[in-house]
């Protein structure tokens, strides 16, 4: 029973927090960052864990969103089968294009995705401008119906919505870190050659690090498209490409909470900085790079070695004799 | 389609070709000798078009203005190398992207201090037409094309012929048998990388008068030129030289086909060449090191 | 197996080695090595696979950073320089990989050689190696083995280095040009210490002065003169 309240109890903090957070911060402010964080999980996880980056986040966030939007446009309104389409929009063009995408060596992996978002992008705004009404997007907000429970077309209760989907989300994502499988990611990152002659295949790892990852990103589209009410093809904008890249360094690529917390930090600064210094990408891009020469551990990274020595340090002296370290 | 539309379409493809051949190369280096991704090629191509902007309003040349974007194009280049790409050599590639990523950002900040964000137009140095089989063709992108043919035989003949060049041809292969002839790589390393700043200036330099001037004007290129890279295959300069020719192409005659497939073709070009060869076409599978 | 004794310093010393230790990442390779090399001595460093030999080489080259320990070569320290300055000093690594400049030819790789030392006077070089004279124009890609190892060795020597650090210069080559090479190697150390790894222990036997063995990153046997040499290497094991 200690155990379990052990392996729980970060995310459940973590998530009351952000609960708690509701009572003093602007409700659009923290939806905003719930979704976005799920959004950046998928890239952090593939980064920091796999070691795989893409610049193309934005693509798989479309499909998500575009699935989710066509559902509600033109067949029904109910949301939550709406977003559950966008889910599985996303798992299926994960299996289609990550046998390939996979194969590629690091630095052609992000290009390719970088080219799967501008397709995605043309498609949406050019191609396929007939069903998604190209660059004027597609207005669902209408169209979604007030469900039994939660209603979601109702900022608070979709907030309530949206934090037991990240609750639930991360307690899976903190289960595979945990599982075997985490330590297969982690090896592949760090060294492909000994997790072969162990037996496992890196490529399988990859492949299904990828599905996962751009899975969770096509929910965070899907609600994006439930929650804005709107969606168009500037979600995959070439200048779009590197937010959720940005915001996971920020964080600190591979941590559990690092998407959380870089996207408070990058939300929270751009509204800041926009206003008092206006050229947001100078800072940004800046702060980047510091971040880069300095360790890339980012924020969230930095964190939390000092808390868990604080932490770890003050369970021993209390004497609870427990071996396993819950990892924040 | 008429012969004439079909003659202009192909001009246009070569000279956009010469265009991204020209930013290209200098990513193809820096990968085949340093091993990084230098995603700020993109800001000195934007650099050189601002700079071509500002100069040739001032002095009314708009030559001038593309060689002034080429040299400040490179100092920066050098400014950038000299102050953080050196600490980050021996780190993994994506670092490198992340890196040069958040240079690319940040200068595309600076511009945007500088110039501000409303798009900007450049002259066109000259407006003559060249009459090529009944076919009026501007002669500026005649020029375009030709330089980047110059530029290519010039890289050429520095890489086979100047022992500087031979060593880097040599550090592409391997760098720590170079270092153990005593040769500085660390100069080697700068060389190359004002090489490609300078040129990628020069990209933007050329192209400026072909497109508006704007602060993303790096971003939006950023998928393309990587494609060419891509499809050429990273570390190669004929390949390069082959892949953004056909890129160029099939941008331009795809766009007289069909305007919004042109945009995408190269892409799924690129998907399909990598299905095949998953390093590109001239690239080679030796790159990991 | 006990330490062996430190070899006394020398004041002739060329090349000195003491307390190295080397890890690669997280893991330790070279545990407080001391060595020490003399000028035109022929020094063999052996031991098995993964035991440490081509770490190192590589540590004294100036291509890994030790943890710890010093060296030294001329009284000046080879520690935290970069590679290319410790080559220009004259002590030349010359790796186990075969691996030559294959885009560039023969004459090319040569050229890059005497780039940095300014030591144009190829004679030496193909006096040694006199094949090399004939191959100047090929691409260095279709050489052979033992062609590129004597091109690999060839372009060490310009610029006279003081040591040569050659990682199993004999590996995978036929028994005539081991021979070829082991007379290279005698000539060569009229003018040039050797500090040669090597799996071979017949030419070991037969040209080095001095034998380091090394096991898991330690020294665990030095041999310092013929005579242990014969008896500890030629008759044990030949």
């Amino acid at each position: 029973m200690v155990k379990v309240f052990r392996w729980w109890w970060g995310i459940l903090l973590a998530f009351s927090l952000l609960a708690v957070s509701r009572v003093f911060l602007p409700l659009p402010f923290i939806n905003e960052i719930v979704i976005f964080s799920i959004y950046t999980l998928g890239c952090s996880f593939l980064l920091g864990r796999v070691g795989l980056i893409s610049f193309g986040q934005p693509a798989y966030l479309a499909v998500g969103a575009y699935a989710t939007a066509f559902y509600l446009f033109y067949f029904g309104t109910n949301p939550y089968i709406g977003i559950l389409l966008g889910v599985l929009a996303g798992l299926v063009v994960s299996f289609i294009v990550g046998p390939l995408f996979v194969r590629l060596r690091s630095d052609y992996f992000a290009l390719v995705n970088l080219a799967l978002a501008v397709i995605v992008f043309y498609l949406m705004q050019k191609v396929l401008a007939g069903i998604t009404h190209g660059d004027n997007g597609l207005w669902i907000l209408t169209r979604i119906s007030s469900t039994p429970v939660l209603d979601l077309s109702r900022p608070d209760q979709f907030f309530i919505f949206a934090l037991l989907v990240a609750l639930a989300v991360w307690a899976f994502y903190k289960y595979l870190d945990d599982s075997i499988y985490g330590a297969c990611c982690l090896a592949t990152k760090i060294n492909e050659d000994k997790l072969k002659f162990l037996g496992y295949s890196n490529y399988s790892v990859r492949l299904l690090a990828f599905v996962i990852a751009n899975t969770t990103t096509a929910l965070a589209g899907a609600m994006y498209a439930v929650y804005l009410g709107f969606v168009s093809p500037e979600i995959t904008s070439p200048a779009r490409a590197a937010d959720p890249v940005i915001v996971t360094i920020l964080g600190g690529a591979g941590t559990l909470y690092g998407p959380i917390v870089g996207a408070f930090a990058y939300t929270g600064m751009k509204d800041v900085i926009s206003k008092l210094i206006g050229n947001w990408e100078l800072f940004i891009g800046f702060l980047l790079v510091f971040i880069m020469l300095a360790g890339e551990h980012g924020i969230w990274g930095t964190l939390q070695p000092l808390l868990e020595k604080l932490l770890f340090r003050k369970r021993v002296t209390t004497g609870t004799a427990d071996s396993e370290e819950a990892h924040l | 389609m008429d012969a004439q539309l079909l003659i202009s379409g192909v001009i246009f493809g070569l000279s956009i070709g010469g265009i991204f051949f020209l930013m290209a190369i200098g990513l193809s280096l820096c990968f085949g000798l340093m091993r990084i991704i230098s995603l700020d090629q993109l800001l000195y191509y934007s650099i050189g078009a601002y700079i071509t902007y500002s100069l040739s309003l001032a002095t009314g040349s708009v030559w001038l203005g593309v060689l002034a974007g080429c040299v400040v194009a490179g100092i920066v280049a050098f400014a950038v190398e000299r102050l953080i790409f050196r600490r980050i050599y021996e780190r993994e590639l994506t670092f490198s992207m992340i890196t040069s990523f958040g240079i690319l950002i940040g200068g595309i900040g600076v511009i945007k201090y500088f110039w501000g964000v409303v798009p900007r137009p450049v002259s066109v140095p000259t407006m003559t037409q060249f009459d090529i089989v009944g076919t009026e063709v501007p002669v500026y992108r005649l020029i375009v094309v030709a330089i980047a043919f110059l530029v290519y035989a010039g890289i050429w003949l520095f890489l086979n012929r100047t022992i500087i060049g031979k060593a880097i041809r040599a550090g592409i292969e391997d760098v720590e048998h170079v270092e153990g002839l005593g040769i500085n790589v660390s100069r080697l390393f700068t060389i190359t990388f004002i090489i490609a700043g300078t040129l990628s200036g020069l990209a933007g330099g050329l192209h400026a008068p072909l497109i508006m001037v704007d602060p993303q004007m790096g971003l939006e290129v950023l998928a393309f030129v990587f494609m060419v890279v891509i499809i050429g295959g990273l570390g190669s300069i004929k390949g390069t030289l082959v892949s953004a020719f056909i890129v160029g192409q099939v941008v331009s005659l795809g766009s007289i086909l069909y305007a919004p497939l042109a945009q995408m073709a190269p892409f799924a070009i690129m998907l399909v060449i990598l299905l095949i060869k998953p390093t590109g076409l001239y690239g080679s599978a030796l790159l990991k090191r | 197996m006990g330490m062996p004794p430190h070899s006394a310093a020398n004041n002739d010393e060329l090349l000195a080695v003491t307390g190295l230790t080397v890890s690669y990442g997280e893991s330790k390779v070279l545990f407080d090595i001391d060595l020490s090399v003399r000028p035109r001595q022929i020094v063999a460093c052996v031991g098995r696979n993964g035991a440490g030999k081509t770490t190192l080489l590589k540590s004294i080259a100036g291509f890994l950073k030790p943890l710890a320990g010093s060296i030294t070569s001329d009284h000046t320290s080879l520690v935290g320089r970069k590679s290319y300055d410790i080559a220009k000093m004259g002590i030349k690594y010359v790796p186990q990989d075969k691996k030559v400049f294959s885009d560039l030819t023969v004459r090319e790789n040569l050229e890059l050689g005497s780039y940095a030392t300014k030591d144009y006077n190829w004679d030496r070089v193909t006096d040694y190696f006199p094949k090399l004279k004939q191959l100047m124009g090929r691409k260095a890609g279709y050489l052979s083995g033992g062609e590129r190892q004597m091109l690999m060795i060839g372009r060490a020597l310009l610029g006279s280095p003081k040591v040569l650090l050659i990682d199993e210069p004999t590996e995978g080559l036929a028994p005539s040009i081991v021979a070829h090479l082991r007379s290279v190697f005698a000539e060569l150390s009229k003018n040039t210490a050797l500090v040669i790894v090597e799996q071979n222990l017949p030419l070991v036997c037969a040209i080095s002065s001095k034998v380091y063995a090394i096991k898991e990153g330690r020294i665990v046997a030095e041999l310092a003169d013929r005579e242990s040499i014969k008896a500890d290497v030629c008759e044990r094991y030949l």
